[in-house]
């Protein structure tokens, strides 16, 4: 909340933007230019939360479909997109300059990928140096998590349930690998990922691997339950040795707020659990 | 002389039992070959005995390995058998259990569960499946009813139960993506486990429901004489289908709630078993569900050791279904399709109205009002705004929309109308010759496997799409003059194959699949004021194309014979007409998508408006199919701002309620 107070400057006649990717919008607002239309932003609050949308911003419709009418109503300065929304450009354009940002190409690393966004966004927003102090905090956070954390922490397992039986393991690629390396701590997940950092495996295919088990919620409804009784994964080392971690619910495809929350709630529980064991 | 009538027509050799004894031992071949490379056959032997505690190996094999082998039997027989019953009591080779709406009415309630009522999950969710495959496949019934559940209607409402599920589980998808990513692995059928609960379930379920077969195996048999004929035995035909399909349907319901959507083992296994020359139900009944039972096992554990390498599961249901279609249309001209057709007749009863034209006239106002309405009101940043013609939002955002939408209402009306005259069926519609379906499949391949494309590119694909679609149809129905029946069911297997991809594609969890979900929906969206005057201008000339038709159209319903007889070149005629409405049908996907019910529904109106005679009917479908798409499309925009609902999807919504109330004069 120091990064708010820090980054929430008076605007100066700031260029009206409005986006449909969720990551674009959660940038804009932590970098203290919040956009003034999001798409979905009922499920931007259920799905990313954190940094939360200011009251004003207009739901602007559906992400792959956003109401044109309501768009040249607000009439935007610039209209922010994801290489996703492509098929939308042409008509979009008719309303106001469209940019795109690439995000989430798949290219060999996120990180700077994910610095390069953040800067273009600033710019953007006409407030370049707002993009170097968030960049700054950010790294300074987890550089400062990263001393509190021991050495030799066991290599990660980072997951999300998709039901009882399967999950997304997350790896190259993902927000979740780019801020356990800031962190200094390694994935256990070599296998491959697709462009936006994770794989979809059986349970199965986590046995055998020695790993810190980090579950990153929501779980969807009635998986909890059925753990409990679910044979195979009470026979997975991590879980019997009491391994598990759960972290509150993080954006996986998520700019550098969402990097700077994981890497919080991952230290946080990661010395949680740590104090337990001794 | 038995022996040799039960000879085989693909082998002489090849008999159930030796194919079946083949398959077990490629199926023994690949599990030993699975186990070696991955857990090790000493590991899966203690994991199945004794598991140890600690040997994480071990217990995988036990919780995870052995499962699924059982279940993958278990599954594959329990289809199989369903399919052996369907096929029988339906007297159609080609009937399935996810060709009946159960799989796809399972899928439709577990989204709605998860997203109104999540407490019901809790409770077990292959009660929320078996309930909604049962309500779906219910429906299918209803719809057949009248007609004493006969073979063909019986399909073909299966089929547009099917898609209206497929429609309605879109609107949920395209607004809640985010909540219901776990449900696409369960529609795509992985058959991943991680205990021993899905084979307790199972079994003793599938050992009554195959006891309770053995019990109908003398009455069913009697299905295989002709309706007279048993109905001169005392049986009670009505009673003896409900009986074998209900049978059927819970079978698919049990292995469905548990496994996920597994497509094409029902129709296989027995068709294969029926192809090899097995010919008494007893025998297709044994014959069918053990193969079905080693197709679908063989085919997973071939799926496990690929499956290994790649970023994503490749769900094993999604992929039977992939693998079965282009099976299903290699079996299209080997299987003896019995000639049972429905009564002719094109739906309700025909009040012919004696001055069409002044109805016509008075449609033509009803859409000037409403396209003026479309125009001119609608809602913006600052609630609703009224906006003259001329203005810029009207103008600009609107009348591109308005025009697409009644444009592809007439393309699609015109060829709902064509193919229901042409197949003197009913419930046929362009969506159910599959050419819908095609280019869905070349748009989402396109969206996968191709760089960021813009519209323009789309449309170049999606073009090209339904052109090999049609080519398909084509080539594959030549040989019998492009009789009505095959002709439909080869639509279903394209139908089948789209609804395969689709899911294969969205079980992954790729954030694009957003994009194929927004543009199978069905909507006005994309549509620009160049486009939406080619859609418009397209629309008047295949219309105006289509009038010099009339004469054979009001033949063709008549039967083949009769309007030969009456001088009618009746090959070409289906050739030249079925061209046209695959043209029909192509260009309208492009605009609104493959999900529309406007060409079942526009023809079904306009007959109820009193336009008989072909030449009035297609007129008076053209404007109603127009009607219901601006309609359509401008309640979308409107119902749920700043949300919008595709028109194609609101338009189903319209058709499912026209359906359920018209039930009784199907």
């Amino acid at each position: 909340m120091v990064l708010t107070l820090l980054l929430a400057g008076p605007a100066t006649a700031a260029p009206r933007l409005m986006t449909l990717d969720w990551t674009i919008a959660e940038t804009l607002t932590a970098l203290g230019m919040p956009p003034l239309g999001v798409a979905q932003t009922a499920a931007y609050r259920d799905w990313v939360a954190e940094p939360s949308l200011p009251d004003t911003v207009v739901d602007l419709g559906l992400r792959v479909q956003p109401n044109l009418e309501l768009l040249v109503d607000l009439d935007p300065d610039r209209i922010l997109i994801s290489p996703m929304f492509a098929s939308l450009e042409p008509r979009l354009s008719h309303i106001a300059p469209v940019t795109t940002v690439s995000l989430y190409a798949g290219s060999d690393a996120l990180w700077p990928d994910l610095l390069a966004a953040t800067r273009k966004l600033a710019r953007l927003g006409g407030r370049p140096e707002a993009a170097e102090r968030l960049i700054a905090t950010t790294e300074a956070r987890i550089a400062d998590l990263r001393e509190r954390l021991p050495e030799g922490e066991r290599p990660l397992l980072m997951v999300q349930f998709m039901d009882a039986r399967h999950v997304r393991v997350f790896g190259e690629h993902s927000l979740y690998q780019a801020v356990a390396e800031r962190l200094g701590l390694d994935n256990a997940w070599q296998g491959t990922t697709n462009a936006w950092g994770f794989s979809l495996v059986g349970l199965e295919a986590l046995a055998g691997i020695d790993a810190q088990l980090v579950v990153v919620d929501p779980l969807p409804v009635g998986v909890e339950q059925s753990l409990a009784d679910n044979g195979l994964w009470q026979h997975l080392a991590a879980v019997r040795e009491g391994r598990v971690l759960h972290l509150p619910p993080v954006w996986s495809f998520g700019g550098l707020p969402s990097a700077e929350r994981f890497a919080e709630q991952l230290a946080a529980a990661l010395e949680a659990s740590r104090s337990r064991d001794s | 002389m038995k022996a040799i009538a039960a000879r085989s027509p693909l082998h002489p050799r090849l008999t159930p039992a030796r194919a079946c004894l083949l398959l077990a031992l490629l199926t023994l071949a690949l599990a030993g070959l699975t186990l070696h490379d991955g857990i090790g056959l000493d590991a899966a032997w203690q994991g199945l005995v004794a598991p140890q505690a600690g040997q994480e190996a071990q217990w995988v094999a036990h919780f995870s390995w052995w499962p699924r082998l059982a279940m993958a039997l278990l599954g594959g027989g329990g289809l199989a058998l369903a399919g052996v019953l369907m096929q029988q009591v339906l007297r159609n080779p080609l009937a399935a259990p996810t060709t009946l709406g159960v799989a796809s009415g399972a899928n439709l309630a577990l989204l709605a569960a998860t997203l109104l009522a999540p407490g019901l999950l809790v409770g077990g969710r292959e009660w929320v499946a078996l309930a909604g495959g049962g309500l779906a496949m219910g429906l299918v019934f209803a719809l057949a009813w009248r007609r004493g559940l006969a073979p063909m209607v019986v399909v073909l409402a299966g089929l547009v139960v099917n898609l209206y599920c497929g429609a309605l589980a879109m609107v949920l998808l395209l607004f809640h993506q985010e909540a219901l990513k776990g449900l696409m692995i369960w529609g795509a059928g992985s058959l991943a486990q991680t205990d021993w609960n899905g084979v307790v379930y199972l079994l003793p379920r599938l050992a009554i429901a195959a006891a309770l077969a053995a019990a109908l195996l003398r009455p069913l048999s009697l299905l295989e004489l002709d309706d007279a004929n048993a109905r001169s035995l005392g049986v009670s035909l009505k009673q003896l289908r409900l009986a074998g399909l209900g049978l059927a349907v819970f079978v698919t319901g049990c292995v469905v709630s548990v496994l996920g959507v597994v497509g094409f083992i029902g129709l296989a296994a027995p068709a294969i078993v029926r192809l090899l020359g097995a010919r008494r139900l007893g025998a297709r009944l044994l014959w069918a569900t053990l193969l079905g039972a080693l197709l679908l096992t063989a085919t997973d554990l071939l799926l496990q050791r690929v499956s290994g390498t790649l970023p994503t599961l490749i769900p094993t249901g999604a992929t039977t279904a992939a693998l079965g279609a282009p099976l299903l249309l290699w079996l299209l001209p080997r299987l003896r399709l019995s000639g049972q057709r429905p009564a002719v007749s094109t739906g309700a009863p025909v009040r012919r109205h004696s001055a069409p034209v002044r109805r016509a006239g008075l449609l033509g106002v009803a859409l000037l009002l409403a396209a003026a309405v479309a125009l001119c009101l609608g809602q913006g940043a600052d609630g609703w705004q009224f906006s003259l013609p001329g203005e810029a939002p009207a103008l600009a955002w609107r009348a591109p929309r308005v025009l697409a939408a009644a444009g592809a209402g007439v393309l699609l009306a015109l060829a709902g109308t064509l193919i229901q005259r042409l197949t003197g069926n009913p419930m046929a519609s362009p969506e159910v010759l599959g050419i819908s379906g095609g280019t869905a499949i070349g748009l989402i391949l396109a969206i996968y496997l191709l760089p960021p494309m813009g519209p323009l590119g789309l449309l170049a694909v999606g073009t090209l799409a339904a052109l090999v679609t049609l080519l398909i149809l084509l080539a594959l129905n030549r040989r019998h003059g492009f009789r009505p029946e095959p002709l439909l069911l080869t639509g279903v297997a394209v139908t089948a194959l789209f609804e395969a991809v689709r899911s294969f594609v969205l079980a992954g969890g790729d954030p694009r699949g957003q994009q194929v979900i927004a543009w199978m929906s069905g909507s006005t969206y994309y549509v620009g004021p160049g486009s939406a005057l080619a859609v418009v201008v397209l629309a008047l000339l295949l219309a105006a194309a289509t009038a010099p038709f009339a004469r054979w159209l009001d033949l063709l319903p008549l039967g083949a014979s009769t309007a030969q007889a009456l001088g009618l070149p009746v090959g070409r005629a289906r050739l030249a007409l079925l061209g046209l409405v695959a043209l029909l049908t192509a260009c309208a996907t492009l605009v609104v998508g493959p999900l529309s019910f406007v060409g079942l529904l526009a023809p079904h109106l306009a007959r109820l408006l009193g336009f008989s005679r072909a030449r009035d009917h297609l007129l008076g479908a053209a404007l109603v199919g127009a009607l219901l798409m601006v309609v359509a499309d401008w309640l979308g925009r409107q119902w749920l701002f700043p949300q919008e609902i595709p028109a194609g999807l609101v338009a189903s919504l319209v058709g499912g309620a026209y359906f359920l109330w018209g039930l009784r004069k199907l």
